[in-house]
């Protein structure tokens, strides 16, 4: 249950790991798709990510991730594919529209990195309570709770803003804007002013969710004040060496 | 109008609504009722095609809503929704209307003169920005960009939630007027005076399957029915049953006061 | 006790005062009911309780309220969170975690309780709300009623003298509101907390409440004791404020001459009066 991005409770090893282990590690498995020229490595590292997902007991909520990812990722290809006008062709078109192997491998790495990157951040910030990500940060890392907060916030606002973006959209559907249309272009160009009642909504939660936090003595906070603690333990160590260890082998993986 | 045969509805595996089945016949005007989570806006939503059933079909205006895009649907129904703000795109008021009935038709000439009109018969200022108005006059101008489409199915989400009262009164007789004109109407709502008031049919849905189509009178009588949804009688019925005989016909404050003339005539 | 008086505010750029030479006392341990309709300035009243006016909208300020002897100008909002615990409208947005007992924590942690006393305030907080079952639930998934005993929950585990609540119920089915209302009459009955609730269910106001406010247009219209205010059914619809439907009756039936009573406010009282009428 729930939407992207939502906490989803579990007592999983991947749950129980420090939450700056969870975040470590979800960017070392991003920047080793992207260090890396190798697809079969991208390509292990997307399965890797079903494979915690799935310890995780999220590996449904991942898949549909997956297939949302792969339809962005594939219009993406498309577009990618036919500009890229250098080596040799391997799929010839009318109107001189023409594959190469050079654009094919290209547009393929990239979507391949896409998903790498995206993916494992999703996953860890539905497996990770957003205030123990910002106390963690205040406790830790020293960040000012003000920036913690608010960066905690933010991303637990995704989720809000992708909702009230699927209320607009219905109830714009509703008096006769043509959303279902199969062209994505034309598609792109009504969603376009719905921006404005997105932009309403959004500054008027934000107001609220200041103010609720004033009322709640957010500015008394000190850095001391965090009632739970974050030790760093022997798996979240060997979890963190795990990760750097996969970035680095993206660097130098041969195949 | 509509007409739904044997519909389900599940999301992710969550059965919303189970082998559901009614018609509403043009010029109908008709509440349905339940507690939260009974599948009420599901409903709502899968009559013009905003969801399409997962089991069953949906028959609105001769389409069947599986078959045809919801934009085609919307030409000949209107849906207001509880929150104006998610209409509302346009930052003059005459714009909005006008956006409204882009949508729906072409004719220049045509939507110029229904702008017109809408902002006349609404006493709207055509100039004014959406986001300047309370709450209320948006929920109404929504109501009127809607209305200058002139639909023929009209399907409202809680739309009077809220809002005060003399606003709510306001929504309810435009919506009340373009029935007499002819447009059935679907309403979901929790307010049993306003069911009672201005309805004349009601559904009672719980837990995604349909307890009772009947007349307005009937089922805002029938307490045991209502309990099942988690709702209460308006209160001169609930008070009228309490009192039991000589009060079986009673509805307003008015029946009430005449029941009551009636038994003190009948004990001097 | 809550002591406004004289109090006018006009908000920076509004064209007109939202408040109009407010005069209002709330007793220690009061359910204080206010209703209007939108724009009378209802939760503007609300927000010059808790502080938020004038220390977070600015705009010119007449007069004082003063809560438990904390006057608002010179205690900040987060100073007085302590005396006055808000609930506010949408209660989406004023949730700060995606856990139940995250959210409960945020106050105690910001106002830096001791960490031995944490756990049994919010223990308590969920016991006095009914919610224990729920401390460990993702926020997301529960309903709408729950959401907001949550919120509640998280307010009273700060200890506040006062609860000011903004529409409480407005999202809500009857069933849940009610509910939400019985939760306040108990903590105001066993636990002495005071209650100043803004709500458009005047139902709920008349059988919960003992005080009740009408405002219209800035003002405070009516104000006193439940049955009294609404003997004046006639002020309360010229202010957009339906009235019960047995208030409207017990009204008509004064105006035959039928009836001299005290005005029901629910409906075992309207059956007493209608069995009184025709005795």
């Amino acid at each position: 249950m729930g939407g992207f991005l939502d906490y989803s409770p579990g007592d999983s090893f991947l749950h129980r790991l420090n939450p700056l282990a969870k975040i470590f590690l979800s960017l070392m498995l991003s920047v080793s798709c992207f260090v890396t020229d190798s697809s079969i490595f991208c390509l292990m590292i997307i399965l890797l990510n079903i494979a915690m997902a799935a310890v995780a007991g999220i590996s449904s909520r991942a898949l549909a991730m997956l297939r949302t990812l792969i339809k962005f990722c594939a219009f993406l290809f498309f577009i990618q594919v036919f500009f890229i006008r250098e080596g040799n062709i391997l799929l010839s078109l009318p109107f001189n529209v023409y594959v190469t192997d050079k654009g094919a491998m290209f547009s393929l790495m990239m979507v391949l990195r896409l998903i790498g990157a995206t993916l494992p951040l999703a996953l860890m910030l539905s497996i990770t309570k957003m205030n123990d990500l910002s106390n963690v940060l205040v406790e830790r890392v020293g960040i000012p709770y003000k920036y913690a907060f608010s960066l905690t916030t933010a991303i637990r606002f995704i989720p809000v803003f992708t909702a009230e973006m699927a209320g607009i959209m219905e109830a714009q559907t509703a008096r006769g804007v043509a959303f279902d249309t199969k062209n994505i272009f034309k598609k792109i160009g009504l969603i376009f002013p719905l921006c404005v009642p997105l932009l309403i909504t959004s500054v008027r939660k934000i107001e609220g969710a200041a103010i609720s936090a004033e009322l709640r003595g957010f500015n008394c906070r000190k850095r001391e004040s965090g009632y739970k603690s974050y030790p760093f333990k022997t798996a979240d160590i060997g979890v963190s060496i795990f990760a750097l260890t996969l970035a680095v082998a993206g660097v130098f993986i041969p195949f | 109008m509509i007409r739904f045969d044997n519909v389900s509805y599940s999301t992710n595996g969550i059965k919303i609504i189970s082998d559901v089945s009614f018609e509403l016949k043009k010029g109908d005007f008709t509440a349905l009722i339940g507690a939260n989570g009974a599948g009420k806006s599901t409903v709502a939503r899968l009559c013009n095609g905003l969801l399409k059933p997962s089991r069953g079909a949906v028959n609105v205006g001769g389409f069947d809503t599986a078959l045809v895009r919801t934009s085609r649907i919307a030409k000949f129904t209107g849906f207001l929704f509880q929150d104006p703000d998610r209409q509302i795109c346009k930052n003059r008021v005459r714009d909005e209307i006008r956006f409204s009935l882009e949508c729906v038709m072409e004719d220049r000439a045509e939507i110029e003169m229904r702008c017109e009109r809408t902002l006349k018969a609404f006493s709207l200022d055509g100039e004014r920005d959406p986001f300047s108005m309370s709450r209320g006059e948006r929920q109404r101008l929504v109501l009127a960009s809607i209305l200058a489409t002139e639909p023929e199915l009209l399907l409202l989400d809680e739309p009077t939630t809220g809002l005060d009262y003399r606003e709510c009164m306001h929504i309810m007789e435009c919506i009340s007027v373009i029935n007499r004109k002819g447009a059935t109407v679907l309403m979901v709502s929790h307010d049993m005076e306003i069911v009672q008031d201005f309805t004349r049919e009601v559904m009672v849905l719980n837990d995604g399957s349909l307890l009772a189509h009947g007349r307005t009178k009937d089922i805002i009588r029938d307490e045991s029915l209502l309990a099942r949804a988690s709702l209460l009688p308006p209160q001169i019925t609930e008070l009228a049953l309490r009192l039991g005989a000589g009060y079986e016909n009673v509805i307003t404050v008015d029946d009430m006061v005449s029941a009551v003339k009636k038994k003190r005539g009948g004990a001097e | 006790m809550i002591r406004i008086s004289g109090l006018s505010f006009k908000y920076d750029g509004g064209r007109e005062e939202a408040l109009k030479n407010i005069d209002i006392t709330v007793c220690k341990g009061d359910f204080f009911g206010v209703i209007g309709s939108s724009g009378a300035g209802k939760t503007t009243l609300l927000h010059a309780i808790n502080g938020i006016i004038p220390h977070h909208f600015h705009g010119d300020y007449y007069g004082s309220v003063e809560v438990n002897g904390l006057d608002t100008i010179d205690n900040k909002p987060e100073q007085l969170a302590g005396t006055v615990g808000s609930v506010r409208q949408d209660f989406e947005s004023q949730m700060v975690s995606s856990v139940v007992e995250d959210e409960i924590l945020f106050g105690l942690e910001n106002f830096s309780v001791p960490r031995d006393e944490i756990e049994k305030r919010m223990t308590d907080a969920l016991d006095k709300t009914g919610i224990r079952n729920l401390r460990e639930r993702n926020i997301a998934t529960l309903s709408g009623g729950q959401k907001q005993k949550v919120a509640i929950s998280a307010i009273i585990a700060l200890m506040p003298d006062v609860l000011v609540l903004d529409e409480p119920t407005g999202e809500l089915d009857p069933q849940s509101s009610r509910q939400i209302f019985q939760l306040l009459g108990e903590l105001n009955e066993k636990h002495g907390i005071t209650i100043v609730v803004v709500e458009q269910k005047i139902m709920l106001l008349c059988e919960f409440a003992r005080s009740l406010a009408v405002m219209d247009r800035g003002r405070v219209v009516l104000n006193g004791p439940v049955s009294e205010v609404l003997k004046s059914s006639r002020e309360m619809e010229s202010a957009g404020v339906n009235c019960p439907r047995v208030v409207t009756l017990a009204d008509r039936l004064r105006n035959e001459n039928l009836y001299m009573g005290p005005v029901p406010v629910n409906i075992p009282e309207a059956e007493n009066m209608v069995r009184s009428t025709t005795l």
